[in-house]
């Protein structure tokens, strides 16, 4: 090849916008925001889908019942502290608690890879029954289905579960409101590092597991301590807590104002992401949940929290402002400010 | 974590930020050539916390904004091909070259892997022998070790499926092109702490001397930063324009000499086009034609490709440290990091990218909430 | 160019005849190529990595006073009055010296 080739045209639209699927739109960032917004909304969009939550409420014969489904592509299969069956239940069950109901039952679809080891499959499987039985909660109806070699990461697998809305308990993103306490029940940053030490070009050594696990009985604590004061309550998983904030903001259009020196990070964590250059915000966590909290109630939230083992380390990392609706404001440890903002795509490891 | 926490201490980093505002009896003007203490700058909110004492200039320390835009293309064009397995660091995913950038590529079915370290690459290599494991070694001086290392190592244990798409530069040519420059506004440099950690200061002290610019080398915490930043104040203060070292930790006047010693062993300095700036003599590495047949570009035939930048990108004077991220029409209309024009925007380094994530508009009142 | 961040180095081998060695990062281990630093450590050692390479040795004492020093530095705050008193002292004769 010679000779000059000349770039796209000097006008504004950059890049030739891309008219494929990419990574990027599964992180729980920008794009992903962007894709359901002008992908999906548009055809199927109606007033319980528009709500955007980590699940639906509908009425059935009376009784409110919340939906919420969920599907797992994580790979490795098998990681530290898990495997995708516990990540499975576990996340379905939180993301039916974060919407304040007690879950009742899940189901489960398969697409299992041609080659994908019985064994594996087997631990899998062992994993979500374990689960299930501890949560008291059944698996109660599913499908399996078998695609050919390449078809898919081993296996991916898809649940949905149910569960009974109390009148009383509904906290929602848009509940927001000035001068909540926005209260964090756990380190962050465990699931997504664990994850990262053990891809491929990446892994390092730690002693870091994932920390997924059902958060409903500690839902239950909150909702025994403090009742309707817990207004917004939600998990950060993919994407991280920078995320899951961002979002809260835009949908209550209220302000954050985080303090850096609040923020509990585990050491191991910390290094993990010195090393490759990430930041713990934007880090996935599988155990960890988001508590806004009216003032009046907060410090007895917190103190609920901090008496169950899953919330032992529970802290208030900030307060929801009027000022500067949306965006979520960090302040630094050295006493600075910076925005938090949601990240287009994947956090990538840098050099720099 | 030690030796890297304590330089995170608030209080005393409070301490600092008002010796600097006692010691500048004027505002100085500083430029931070790397883009980690770019980053670093803003992430904390250090220029905020300085008053009027000190501006900060972002200086071009970004090997991925300064990638030449053909380089970006040769990496493309390689990444596309099916024999071809694709290593890079994290950085250089989203960089956007003339017409798509690595993550695009991969979409359309281009096998790209992200590696931690160069000697992963080679080992892919040899885990793959069917496949040619090509991996774009981007940097500065801090990298070139170990870039030089793993083609070192690839003709020690004669891995022929491995070779590099080199895009190397180096700092004192870029710092001695914005000192020439007619429109230079910098009185003092903070000199980049890695990239001295390896090569030592000797080059610097001709700059000071010839400019009478004070260079201090300088770490990447906020306490080093401050540091630094209080010891160039105290030397524009007192007409001084010496070669200092903050980073005393890391770094040693002689470097690290047997790094050196294989950055020239494998590479020769040569001229390099930096994107948004121009071309800059001897200030990019090459492979030395000993070493070319890891050449990647002499390997697949792209020695010949070259292309031209988009207009409306202003890289270059963000680069220079003409213009403020801000004051560029296009930021955060038309050039956000979802949808970036240049490289400053999607580099994590970038100063584009940093004032649009961290500071895309000042609210000291957020905290009064 | 830039994120190098410091280890302590747990043990050394031989891999092919480079020196490599496990170095521990605050809970975090991984192999780092130890080739540029090969004369001047051992384990127990911290190193300044980047991209799995050992570029510099740190330097310990030189750790320790360059933190107390800046603690030091800061915590002259407390005494701001005192050194604005003497700056205006010292401020008339254009030969006086700084203290």
């Amino acid at each position: 090849m010679t000779g000059v080739r000349y770039a796209a045209p000097a006008c504004p639209v950059p890049l030739a916008d891309n008219e494929r699927v990419q990574l990027g739109h599964g992180s729980g960032g920008k794009m992903s925001a962007a894709l359901l917004r002008d992908r999906f909304l548009p055809h199927l969009g109606n007033p319980i889908l528009q709500e955007l939550g980590d699940g639906a409420v509908v009425s059935l014969g009376g009784a409110e019942i919340v939906v919420s489904t969920d599907t797992f592509v994580v790979s490795p299969l098998e990681f530290p502290g898990g495997n995708i069956g516990a990540l499975a239940v576990h996340g379905t069950l939180n993301d039916v608690a974060m919407m304040g109901a007690t879950p009742a039952y899940l189901t489960a679809g398969f697409v299992l890879e041609e080659g994908l080891s019985l064994d594996l499959l087997d631990r899998v499987i062992r994993t979500m029954a374990d689960a299930a039985r501890q949560a008291g909660v059944p698996l109660i109806t599913g499908d399996t289905k078998v695609v050919e070699r390449g078809k898919a990461d081993g296996l991916y697998i898809n649940t949905t579960g149910f569960g009974l809305l109390d009148p009383g308990f509904r906290p929602g993103p848009r509940r927001a409101e000035s001068g909540d306490v926005i209260l964090l029940s756990a380190p962050i940053g465990r699931h997504g590092m664990a994850i990262m030490a053990v891809r491929e070009g990446l892994a390092f050594e730690t002693s870091i597991v994932s920390d997924t696990a059902n958060l409903a009985p500690l839902v239950n604590c909150l909702r025994e301590a403090a009742g309707d004061a817990v207004a917004v309550l939600r998990d950060p998983t993919r994407g991280g807590l920078a995320s899951a904030l961002n979002e809260i903001a835009q949908a209550s259009q209220v302000g954050m104002a985080l303090e850096e020196t609040a923020l509990p990070v585990p050491g191991d964590v910390a290094a993990a992401c010195e090393m490759l250059g990430l930041d713990p915000l934007y880090v996935a966590n599988e155990g960890v949940l988001v508590a806004i909290v009216r003032p009046d109630r907060a410090e007895v939230a917190l103190a609920a929290m901090r008496a169950h083992p899953l919330g032992a380390e529970a802290a208030a990392i900030g307060r929801v402002v009027a000022t500067n609706p949306g965006y979520v404001v960090l302040k630094t440890v050295v006493g600075g400010t910076r925005i938090v903002d949601l990240l287009p795509g994947d956090q990538l490891p840098r050099i720099c | 974590m030690k030796y890297l926490s304590e330089y995170r201490d608030g209080a005393v980093a409070q301490g600092l930020i008002t010796r600097i505002r006692q010691t500048a009896t004027r505002p100085w003007t500083l430029m931070e050539v790397c883009g980690g203490q770019t980053h670093t700058i803003v992430r904390q909110g250090l220029d905020e916390l300085l008053g009027g004492a000190i501006e900060m200039i972002h200086g071009p320390g970004c090997p991925v904004c300064v990638t030449p835009l053909e380089q970006i293309d040769k990496a493309l064009a390689l990444a596309a091909r099916p024999d071809v397995i694709f290593t890079s660091f994290g950085d250089m995913l989203r960089v956007p070259g003339s017409e798509c950038d690595l993550l695009q590529v991969r979409a359309r079915g281009g096998n790209i892997r992200v590696v931690y370290s160069p000697l992963d690459a080679l080992e892919l290599a040899i885990r793959t022998p069917d496949k040619q494991v090509v991996f774009f070694a981007v940097g500065f001086e801090t990298t070139a070790p170990a870039n030089a290392m793993a083609v070192w190592r690839a003709r020690e244990l004669g891995v022929s499926n491995f070779s590099v798409l080199v895009s190397h530069v180096t700092v004192p040519p870029a710092m001695t092109a914005i000192l020439d420059s007619p429109d230079n506004r910098v009185q003092g440099f903070l000199a980049a702490g890695h990239v001295c950690s390896v090569m030592g200061w000797t080059e610097y002290e001709p700059i000071a001397e010839r400019y009478h610019v004070p260079i201090v080398v300088t770490g990447f915490e906020p306490l080093d930063i401050l540091e630094g930043m209080l010891l160039a104040v105290r030397q524009l203060e007192e007409g001084r324009h010496e070669v200092e070292n903050q980073y005393v930790r890391s770094v040693r006047r002689e470097g690290t000499p047997p790094a050196q010693d294989l950055i020239h062993k494998i590479f020769r300095l040569s001229d390099r086009q930096w994107r948004g700036i121009g071309s800059i003599p001897l200030s990019g590495l090459t492979l030395r034609e000993e070493y070319a047949d890891f050449d990647a570009e002499i390997r697949f035939g792209l020695e010949t490709l070259s292309v031209q930048e988009p207009a409306e990108c202003r890289a270059g004077d963000v680069l220079r440290g003409n213009l403020k991220p801000r004051q560029c029409p296009a930021f955060g209309t038309r050039c956000t990091p979802e949808h970036p024009l240049g490289a400053p925007m999607v580099s994590s380094e970038g100063a584009c990218a940093a004032y649009y994530n961290y500071a895309r508009f000042r609210s000291p009142t957020a905290h009064e909430g | 160019m830039c994120l190098g961040i410091p280890g302590r180095i747990l043990d050394t081998r031989d891999d092919r005849g480079l020196l490599m060695g496990t170095v521990d990062f605050g809970g975090v281990k991984r192999e780092v190529c130890l080739a540029y630093v090969a004369n001047e450590v051992v384990p127990g050692d911290y190193v300044v990595v980047h991209v799995g390479f050992a570029i510099t040795r740190v330097d310990e004492s030189e750790a320790r006073r360059t933190f107390e020093a800046l603690k030091e530095m800061s915590q002259l705050e407390e005494l701001d009055w005192i050194g604005e008193v003497a700056d205006q002292a010292l401020a008339a004769p254009p030969s006086a010296e700084a203290p």
